[in-house]
């Protein structure tokens, strides 16, 4: 039984002795804390009067007489809340200091936080040499989180590979990612036609499918009505019910075939697609299924179709009356309810 | 015969002693275990320092979110903690009071702070609880609903929130907390990350007395000036740095705090939402959404985020923490024994061995193991029933084992994250890691025991638990 004595000896000890030392490098970064500090307001207060002067030789000065991490986190912070050329110029003054090789080096050997902050500055930054690094990151990156980072921050720069490829590189596992949803509505128009081919391949995982489907009607517009109206009867849920919503923003001339048929799915999510989306186009033609799917098992689907209907303006509240004061049924209920929504008379 | 009369003593002894030290070697094995898990996780994912580079890149994406907070006579805080709610940085969320027929005017500061007017709106009857009063917007305010029910403890109070709430997220804080303004988005990352598969995440609760709080939000962190309250620093910082984020790497993670957890809410409607009279509302939900997963043989993630989203008054007296303490071990006890076919049971996988395991062991035998090892180890060894050898092993385990899992937890603290301002800070907090060892475990262990006694004659009473109001703490 020594030996349990002996470790806990041994293992304290180290232990206190190792915390020792942290406090004594803690109180060495509070007096560097002090310095960076002040180097920090020195890179603002240089930026500040940039913007005022465009003194750029003073700009570069000042950037070059602060750690290069200093200049980049005020700098990049700054550049936030830049817009045209004032931007430009602060950039081109940046990359004559050589801040983008330092992110550059963040993004390869930075932690996992910090390369993904890199490669939203590599972005931001723009240099020339900007799009390899994210691309080796893209291709390289052991973090699925890193390589998303990447891929918006070349999607911004105009340097994405095909999307496939890029997917690829991604991997499986950040396909799940909701990042994908930001980096599809980054997308360029001239490119659209990437993300409909994606959206369309069966074999790719529906998440994504429907994130793609999202994007393009966010952008695309009446373009891809019938692309959408094509997916409405997709086998993956996900899939149709992305599909619906976009035609919901998009309209279509065989809509209210497609989402009448879309409300018998057996698929709550589709068939709740369906109805707002003949709430969104103001379909008062199909409120007869609407009306019927007001006593589905689902609430979402039920509360969804009251809403379609009362977007219909009176003919629809006309029907939810109706309903409602019919005998006590889900149906009956779901309408009282609906009419009854807002502030307490 | 006095012999062998004496053999079968120190046989006795000598059994009773293994098992002591056996549970105390094995929570040891765990804890230090923990910490190298929790130290690989935390320098594989350091956290995001900066809130607006968090809202840079997830606010085009991030789900709505419902916020529920249960509120039971909490007239002293609540409107503070409304507004600190309201102003967090989010870009879709609603804040769900839900007044738990509270005896003060609970309900009327809201209505009178937040101009409330009764207000109709459809929600779905999904979890059974007390019947709602009534519900009130704020024609101040759209992201404010307010919920008067009728009495019926605080899972009672959720489950009437995840039915009126209408956010795919929905999460869970007591009304007497303060989140930091970024929490919610902090908390969602996972659910961006991987949204298919994650299905509950827990955040870091920090302790913020002593701190100087103004208008709902910490804005200087200080350490308690109280030892009980500094105490429970050292406590939290086991607790969440260590033990939680080592679980949440394996998938294994079996609490998220009811102070604050997220919470998908289909998920949460399938498993029944909070069961109604737990002493354990927060285990209880989450050994449901396991059991829940793992039947349907669906994937899935519960996390643990080690980013601060979520602060706290701990108890300062010793009644109310005692009273605290008892009632979390009755909490541990009922949720262990109404889901024991989950232990060691294969279906179940590393949830049922892991998870469960380490239920039994810290929390079923350990406290009375080691209450058992404070009386009998000395008191055989002082009879001479047993060598020194096990006293010292016992005091090992009990003293400087307990010193070196509270300072590593402090040094996980310092390497990765550096949340405490001072030096002078770590100074303290590393004296209170020693100093808790000797006195305040001990209590602690003893209140443990005490809940084990009040779990047997089945009581379920909560105790009052008194508070000073966080706006209260350091001016």
């Amino acid at each position: 039984m020594w030996y349990i004595w002996d470790l806990s000896i041994l293992l304290s000890t180290l232990s206190l002795v190792i915390m020792l030392l942290l406090i004594a490098r803690r109180l060495l970064q509070e007096r560097r804390g002090r310095a960076t500090a002040e180097q920090r307001r020195q890179v603002l207060t240089a930026l500040i009067a940039f913007t005022e002067n465009r003194d750029r030789e003073a700009l570069k000065t000042v950037v070059l007489a602060v750690p290069a991490g200093v200049a980049i986190d005020a700098g990049f912070e700054f550049i936030a809340l830049l817009r045209g050329e004032e931007r430009d110029d602060v950039l081109v003054a940046f990359n004559e200091c050589g801040l983008p090789a330092r992110v550059a080096r963040q993004l390869r050997k930075g932690n996992i936080a910090e390369r993904i902050h890199a490669a939203e500055m590599l972005a931001s930054l723009g240099s020339d040499d900007a799009s390899a690094h994210l691309l080796a990151a893209l291709t390289q990156d052991r973090s699925r989180e890193v390589r998303i980072a990447a891929a918006i921050a070349l999607c911004d720069l105009g340097s994405l590979p095909l999307l496939g490829t890029a997917l690829d590189f991604i991997g499986v596992a950040g396909q799940r990612s909701r990042r994908l949803i930001e980096l599809f509505r980054r997308f360029p128009r001239s490119r659209f036609n990437e993300l409909a081919v994606h959206a369309s391949r069966i074999d790719a995982s529906p998440f994504i499918r429907a994130a793609a489907i999202d994007a393009l009607a966010r952008a695309g517009g009446f373009g891809f009505a019938e692309f959408f109206a094509g997916l409405a009867g997709d086998a993956s849920p996900e899939v149709a019910a992305a599909a619906l919503r976009a035609l919901g923003l998009t309209g279509h001339a065989q809509a209210p075939a497609i989402l009448k048929r879309a409300m018998e799915n057996s698929d709550w999510d589709v068939r709740a697609a369906a109805a707002e989306s003949a709430g969104r186009l103001g379909l008062p033609e199909i409120a007869a299924p609407l009306s019927t799917l007001l006593d589905d098992e689902v609430w979402t689907v039920r509360y969804a179709a009251a809403n379609a209907l009362r977007s219909f303006g009176q003919p629809g509240e006309r029907l939810l009356r109706e309903i409602a004061s019919h005998e006590v049924s889900r149906s009956q209920r779901t309408a009282s309810l609906i009419l009854a929504e807002g502030p307490a008379l | 015969m006095i012999a062998d009369w004496s053999h079968e003593v120190v046989l006795a002894a000598t059994i009773l002693s293994w098992f002591i030290i056996g549970a105390g070697l094995a929570q040891t094995t765990i804890y230090l275990l923990q910490l190298v898990v929790a130290g690989y996780a935390l320098s594989e994912r350091p956290p995001v320092a900066r809130s607006a580079l968090l809202w840079q890149r997830y606010g085009d994406v991030a789900p709505p979110i419902a916020l529920l907070v249960p509120a039971y006579n909490e007239a002293l805080n609540v409107v503070e903690s409304v507004h600190s709610m309201l102003a967090l940085e989010y870009p879709n969320f609603e804040v769900v009071v839900i007044n738990d027929g509270s005896k003060d005017n609970t309900l009327q500061l809201l209505i009178e702070a937040f101009k409330l007017v009764k207000f109709h709106r459809p929600y779905e009857e999904a979890l059974a609880h007390q019947p709602i009063r009534g519900l009130y917007s704020s024609p101040m305010t759209e992201r404010l609903f307010v919920v008067d029910k009728e009495n019926g403890g605080k899972a009672d109070a959720q489950n009437a929130g995840i039915n009126v709430c209408r956010a795919p997220l929905f999460c869970v804080i007591d009304g007497d907390s303060i989140l930091e303004p970024d929490a919610l988005m902090r908390a969602a990352q996972p659910f961006i990350d991987d949204p298919e598969r994650t299905i509950a995440v827990g955040g870091t609760i920090r302790i913020a007395n002593g701190s100087r709080i103004e208008a709902g939000r910490v804005r200087e962190i200080h350490l308690p000036r109280r030892l009980l309250p500094l105490f429970q620093v050292v406590e939290y910082l086991r607790a969440f740095l260590m033990a939680r984020l080592a679980w949440s790497s394996i998938n294994t993670l079996m609490l998220v705090s009811g102070a604050f957890g997220m919470f998908r809410r289909a998920e949460a409607v399938a498993v029944g939402g909070f069961t109604k009279g737990s002493m354990g509302e927060d285990l209880d939900i989450v050994i449901k959404l396991h059991r829940h997963m793992r039947d349907t043989k669906r994937k899935y993630r519960i996390q643990f985020i080690p980013e601060p989203v979520c602060w706290t008054e701990a108890p300062e007296t010793l009644s109310v923490l005692a009273r605290q303490r008892s009632r979390w071990q009755r909490g541990a006890l009922e949720c262990f024994f109404r889901y024991r076919s989950m232990l060691f049971n294969p279906r179940y996988g590393r949830v049922g061995f892991l998870g469960f395991g380490h239920i039994l062991v810290v929390d079923v035998l350990g406290p009375v193991a080691e209450v058992l090892g404070y009386i009998l180890i000395p008191a055989f060894w002082l009879l001479g029933i047993l060598s020194a050898e096990y006293l010292l092993a016992f005091t090992a385990l009990i003293f400087t084992y307990g010193v070196c899992v509270s300072v590593c937890s402090l040094i996980l603290e310092e390497a990765e994250l550096q949340r405490f301002p001072r030096a002078r800070d770590l100074a303290v907090l590393t004296a209170a890691a020693v100093i808790e060892n000797f006195g305040y475990r001990q209590l602690n262990n003893f209140w443990r025991v005490k809940g084990w006694w009040q779990f047997l004659r089945g009581n379920q009473g909560w105790g009052e638990m008194t508070r000073t109001g966080l706006g209260g703490a350091k001016k």
